[in-house]
């Protein structure tokens, strides 16, 4: 490097050369086309007329730097910006102020390169006349007055109050103007406006001081005030869209890429609002954004959508960062089904070469546990793996969709989102409901079908199973957030009580849909029965004003009630082939569970500020659950048979760190259910779980509290609300003990009647006795590793415990305990 | 971010040997010079009342405010000449020259759930949905992060009892760094810490084989940064469930049954005096964070009624129980007691007699730990609604804590993707305190 001679220096010169040092890392870090000097072809800056209209008025530039190949990347921070005449504006880095009128030019250097672009600075005599929803709301938005937390939330603050996150700027602008005696702004003298000097910390306030005295936040506030606190010209332009640039862009490891935000409203004007938009990343671990907008790539190749949200206008940059070893020539890849051609582009793209398929034995024994939550038996794979057919895997799908574990484990996966809580529904109502739901799964009753009927469900809870879907959460505002998470995945809670704050939806929207529950009627029959049904339509209100809300379901027309029960109505636009989540989140349920992970992740949050990883696939899957008539059992033979569900879980160097694209499997623990009933499959000692028949597995409960400290400590779900982030997965120790330790568990090992005894007692030779049970837990052949870990614990055992304490270690192994 | 002032000569030099370093290796190198302190001794039991404790009914009363403000309590003098707390903490009120009372703590989510994280991890969570059944954990638990800075020991570095506290999770440091939960209450007369022997048939020397059978057959083929997530968390845990297993002094720690009948009942035979009372000999087989969950202080309805005969009786004679024993221990010094909550409740009473959630202004109290005790730090309005005097956010409350418990809070932490983030963003520590 280039200061060996300064390490003798003091130490104030080397202070200095480490700063040096530190920009040189951080340009180096930037890709390698900065740091190698790659010939820069030209300098683009954006926008190409810098046009400043009126005082206060401000301009982020965009400075990108394309190679003689086409390559684009970002200097924007990079780059020596400069002024031909001083007075007509104020730079700090790469942002510009207005301070006087006149035509002039920006000077844009980088490296040798070097361009300029116009500046027109117009108007700064006049300060533009202020408009209170267009700047002052969003000022309010970006100071952070009006969040949950200070004024916005329901109380208020010291009895100012703003509507959270503007949502009603009418009424903010009453709290300004009119409340308080107008002491909180004075047009005779706009400094003494209480808004003003607490905002600016002048006078004390408990938020702190929100702008600097002479800032542009500062002026704007007192220029409202100066003006009068006008609310306005009702005919001033409108901000109707936001536009971001780069709309996407190719980026290295380690780069940086400021995003540039442009307001465009009614008339058609442009402002730019990059300092006052909001930035979120979806994949934060491949990109991530500061509050300035500026993107900063980490290690990882992959893909992140880079949502802005200025007020209530969404937009989004794509960012792409490819492998940078990525393998040349890109192989040529073998394709089952469309689902393969849809991940292969994708994986192309980023520079990433798919695993092979898995071997027999692993294929086999992750299709029986994440199709039916059982492990296939030694009979079943010995079979498997002799079989010669080519065709084994297709045969081998379909038949494991045949088997009754099949309705047995959807109907567990189903009672989880649905609530099946014997504590809430009492054991009729439970057992009611989850006998219909796994009937539903038993017939492959198309999904529109039964989530039809069980949302139009009346009658007896201890007869009619799906009415019980009715009972466990009762109120409609209860109801409207359980259907609106359970079967469209939308997140809707927040709006209970105001406007979504990154999302479209209002209280209105919230109220719309609670009014088809409005009016259900539970009457008791019985300590644990209840009659329940429809009296009729009758709109919902809001809760503070009392207003009437016309009954809707999301983003639709008011409904029309025909029918005397409203739910009709609300299922047939909520299994409509063309409702936009309906489709969507069952497609992405289904590949969450097979694949480990969702498209949209987490897997019921689909809103527009949360992209699928892979939009073509996932469009792909919803078609197919359409166009199938909501066979989900034929979508999830399709993606059974897949190439990309078959994937070996061993990485190559293209492809180990990558998580959201597929191209590897994601090994998962065994569920909570699924382990314990492998447990006893392989010891060959069921659980006796009290009040059921000794031999019912776990995934066949139809009660979640039935005690069991192995399903509690091991994550079975509460059933206590909808949303998958109830659940959790994660390891921890009193899991690792009581896999080792428990008493339970050790007792199934010794067993009179377990498998060790039963093998023993048949006489086998140690070799066949070790393969029976690696056969039995691992679902395949023991290799020479395993011979060697099994003759260490006979050597010097007789056979019964050697035996025992090899089932021991085989449950304990991570090959065991995980799908791989 | 690094400025080049926290380069030393030393580290330049290696910098300028080693060349090419990338920035966030040099941002790892500078990490190695951060302040080491001699406080890595000093372990934490951390109270949390969930729900809200209410500022002006216990640690920050206002007796001259309106009653509708006011409430039904007294302030009472105490053990410190000019401090006064409530009249339902008569115990506390002979302990607190143990303690300091933290009365202008403010933050700006008034949800529980956001309350929750704010003040277990000290950063304030991203934008999403909270819902206060999850483990909505955004940034790491401050317990996470003790865990994740500290030595090795025979007990798991970070315990949570009587169950799992919310956003009590360890986040980006993985879940090893998660707490080990006791999930039973130390006040029921069966209580024992299940699975952390063998089975009663199993001896020693087969544990032992099944423990080199195990390491056999999980060796793994690949490289470690190739074996995915979920199986390298499960190898960590598996590694610290079998040091415990093999201790006898940490086993023994969880055998409450081997304290004193009296010295059981002064603590309390409830949640609250059990859970302190096992806290304390965790922390003295080696525990460094031991986090406790008291519940239901989200006194909505009836608030006089839930302080004075559910809430207070039994939280009173824990909290003074411990303060005294870990005194008469000599453990004082080493031991931070840190009682905290998601927010403060509203001034005004509302019209089922209780109180809505406030975290403008509130209370928190530690004790022990070498901080300064006896003093009231910060002040309120005279409605306790708003700080007046030296507002205390959770960044300096959690820059406090892990600063007691002998971790630099301006340290920096990565992300599995050596992305660096601080412990604590922007905090600074309470300096009257230490």
């Amino acid at each position: 490097m280039i200061f060996p001679g300064a390490l003798n220096s003091t130490m104030l010169r080397l202070n200095r050369i480490a700063a040096l040092f530190l920009l040189l890392a951080a340009a180096v870090a930037r890709g390698d086309e900065a740091s190698s000097r790659v010939p820069i072809a030209e300098l683009i800056v954006v926008p190409a007329t810098i046009h400043l209209n009126g005082s206060n008025r401000q301009q982020q530039l965009l400075v990108t730097a394309k190679t003689a190949s086409g390559r684009l990347f970002d200097v924007t921070h990079d780059s020596e910006i400069s002024l031909a005449d001083d007075a007509l504006a104020s730079l700090s880095g790469s942002l510009i102020h207005s301070s006087r009128d006149g035509p002039g030019t920006v000077v844009v250097r980088y490296g040798e390169t070097q361009t300029s672009v116009p500046l027109i600075v117009e108007g700064v005599a006049t300060y533009p006349p202020v408009h209170f929803e267009n700047d002052m709301v969003p000022l309010f938005s970006k100071l952070r007055c009006n969040s949950g937390g200070c004024h916005g939330k329901q109380s208020g603050q010291n009895g100012f109050k703003l509507s959270v996150f503007g949502f009603d700027p009418r009424m903010d602008y009453n709290a300004l103007v009119k409340e308080a005696r107008g002491r909180r702004v004075f047009p005779g003298s706009p400094e003494q406006s209480l808004l003003v000097l607490k905002a600016s910390g002048r006078m004390p306030h408990g938020g702190g001081r929100r702008t600097d005295p002479g800032s542009a936040d500062d002026v704007l506030m007192t220029q409202w005030v100066a003006q009068g606190t006008p609310w306005g010209d009702e005919h001033a332009p409108r901000l109707t869209r936001i536009e971001i640039e780069p709309a996407e862009r190719l980026m290295t490891p380690d780069a940086g890429q400021q995003i540039l935000v442009t307001a465009i409203y009614s008339d058609g004007s442009r402002r730019d609002m990059t300092h006052a938009a909001a930035y979120t990343s979806n994949a934060e671990a491949v990109a991530e954004v500061s509050e300035q907008g500026l993107v900063s790539t980490g290690q990882r190749p992959g893909e992140a959508a880079i949502t802005v949200n200025y007020m209530g206008q969404i937009g989004a940059m794509q960012v792409l960062v490819p492998r940078p070893s990525a393998p040349n020539p890109y192989p040529q890849l073998a394709v089952h089904n469309p689902i393969d051609q849809h991940v292969w582009t994708k994986l192309e793209k980023l520079g990433i070469a798919p695993s092979p398929l898995c071997d027999d034995a692993t294929f086999l024994r992750r299709l029986y546990l994440d199709a039916i939550g059982t492990l296939p038996t030694a009979d079943e794979v010995r079979h498997f793996l002799a079989d010669t057919d080519s065709n084994k895997r297709p045969a081998a799908i379909d038949a494991v969709l045949q088997r009754p574990e099949f309705a047995d484990y959807w109907a567990l996966k189903w009672s989880d989102v649905l609530l099946v809580n014997s504590e809430s529904l009492g054991p009729r109502g439970a057992y009611a409901f989850h006998r219909w739901l796994r009937q539903q799964i038993a017939d492959n009753r198309p999904y529109d079908q039964w989530v039809r009927e069980l949302l139009t469900a009346s009658g007896n809870s201890a007869k009619n199973g799906p009415v019980n879907f009715y009972r466990a959460m009762r109120t409609p505002p209860e109801l409207t957030k359980t259907v609106s998470q359970a079967f469209l995945g939308v997140r809707l809670d927040c709006a209970q009580c105001h406007h979504h704050p990154f999302e479209i939806w209002a209280q209105e929207d919230f109220y719309g849909l609670a009014g088809f529950f409005n009016g259900l009627q539970h009457q008791k029959l019985s300590p644990d029965r209840e009659l329940v049904y429809h009296a009729g339509h009758q709109p919902a209100t809001m809760p503070l004003t009392g207003e009437v809300v016309p009954t809707r379901a999301l983003a639709a027309e008011p409904a029309d009630f025909s029918a005397a029960d409203p739910r009709i109505a609300l299922a047939d636009w909520l299994t409509a082939a063309d409702n936009p989540w309906f489709a969507r989140l069952a497609a992405n349920r289904l590949w969450k569970h097979f694949l480990g992970r969702g498209l949209v992740e987490p897997e019921d949050d689909l809103r527009s500020t949360n992209p699928a990883s892979n939009e073509p696939l996932l469009a792909y899957l919803t078609e197919q659950v359409v166009d199938g008539g909501f066979d989900l059992k034929a979508v999830t033979r399709l993606i059974l048979r897949s190439r990309v569900y078959q994937l070996s879980a061993a990485t190559n160097d293209t492809n180990f760190d990558d998580e959201q694209n597929f191209s590897h499997h994601l090994v998962k623990r065994l569920p909570a259910e699924v382990l314990l009933d492998a447990i006893c499959e392989v010891t060959g000692v069921p659980e006796q779980f009290a009040g059921a028949p000794l031999g019912t597995r776990s995934t066949e409960l139809w009660d979640n509290r039935l005690p069991s400290y192995f399903l509690d400590v091991f994550g079975r779900s509460e059933r206590e609300s909808p949303c998958e982030c109830a659940k959790s997965s994660d390891p921890t120790m009193a899991q690792a003990l009581h896999l080792m330790n428990a008493p339970e568990i050790e007792a199934k090992f010794g067993d009179p009647s377990g498998r060790v005894s039963r093998l023993i007692e048949r006489g086998l030779s140690r070799d066949e006795l070790v393969a029976e049970l690696c056969l039995a837990a691992l679902g395949r052949e023991p290799t020479q590793k395993d011979r060697d870990v099994s003759d260490a614990l006979f050597a010097n055992q007789l056979p019964q415990p050697a035996a025992e304490d090899y089932l021991w270690t085989l449950l304990n192994s991570y090959e065991f305990l995980f799908i791989h | 971010m690094p400025t080049p002032s926290n380069f030393n000569r030393r580290d330049f030099l290696r910098v300028g040997t080693i060349g090419g370093l990338s920035l966030a290796e040099m941002m790892r190198l500078q990490e190695t010079c951060a302040a080491e302190s001699s406080r890595h001794d000093v372990n934490c039991i951390f109270l949390f009342a969930l729900g809200g404790m209410p500022q002006q009914d216990m640690w920050d009363l206002k007796p001259n405010a309106p009653s509708e403000i006011r409430g039904d309590f007294e302030p009472i003098d105490t053990a410190v000449p000019g401090m006064q707390v409530s009249d339902v903490l008569p115990k506390i009120s002979r302990v607190t020259d143990k303690l300091s009372i933290l009365r202008s703590m403010t933050h700006t989510d008034p949800d529980h759930g956001r309350g929750y994280h704010v003040m277990m991890t000290g950063k304030q969570p991203g934008a999403g949905d909270f819902n206060g059944n999850q483990n909505n954990n955004h940034h790491p638990s401050l317990g996470s992060m003790v865990s994740f800075f500290g030595e090795p020991g025979p007990l798991p570095p970070y315990i949570s009892v009587p169950n799992f506290l919310n956003s009590g999770g360890p986040a980006f440091l993985g879940a090893s760094h998660g707490p080990f939960v006791i999930d039973a209450d130390p006040a029921a007369p069966e209580f024992s810490v299940r699975d952390v022997t063998l089975p009663v048939h199993v001896t020693e020397s087969r544990g032992r084989l099944r423990q080199e059978a195990l390491r056999q057959i999980n060796k793994l083929e690949q490289s470690a940064e190739r074996v995915s997530g979920p199986v390298r968390s499960l190898d960590a845990f598996y590694e610290k469930a079998y040091s415990l297993m093999t201790s006898r002094e940490a086993k023994e720690a969880f055998e409450i049954s081997r304290e004193s009948e009296s010295l059981r009942e002064e603590y309390g035979i409830t949640s609250a005096g059990q859970c302190c009372l096992l806290a304390r000999r965790m922390v003295e087989a080696g525990c460094r964070f031991v986090s406790i969950e008291n519940g239901h202080w989200d006194t909505h309805r009836k608030n006089t009624y839930s302080l004075r005969e559910l809430l207070c009786p039994a939280f009173d004679q824990a909290v003074a129980a411990l303060l005294n024993d870990l005194e008469s221990r000599g453990m004082l010094d080493k031991t931070l007691v840190v009682i905290s909550t998601e927010f403060g409740r509203t001034p005004r009473i509302n019209e089922l007699l209780g109180r809505d959630h406030w975290p403008n202004a509130f209370s928190v109290v530690m004790a022990g730990g070498g901080i300064k005790a006896g003093q009231i730090i910060g002040a309120t309005d005279k409605l306790a609604s708003a700080v007046v005097d030296r507002p205390i956010t959770p960044a300096d409350y959690a820059a406090t804590i892990l600063h007691c418990l002998g971790i630099d809070h301006r340290k920096v932490m990565h992300t599995p993707l050596g992305r660096p983030v601080p412990l604590v963003d922007g905090g600074k520590v309470v300096s009257e305190l230490v």
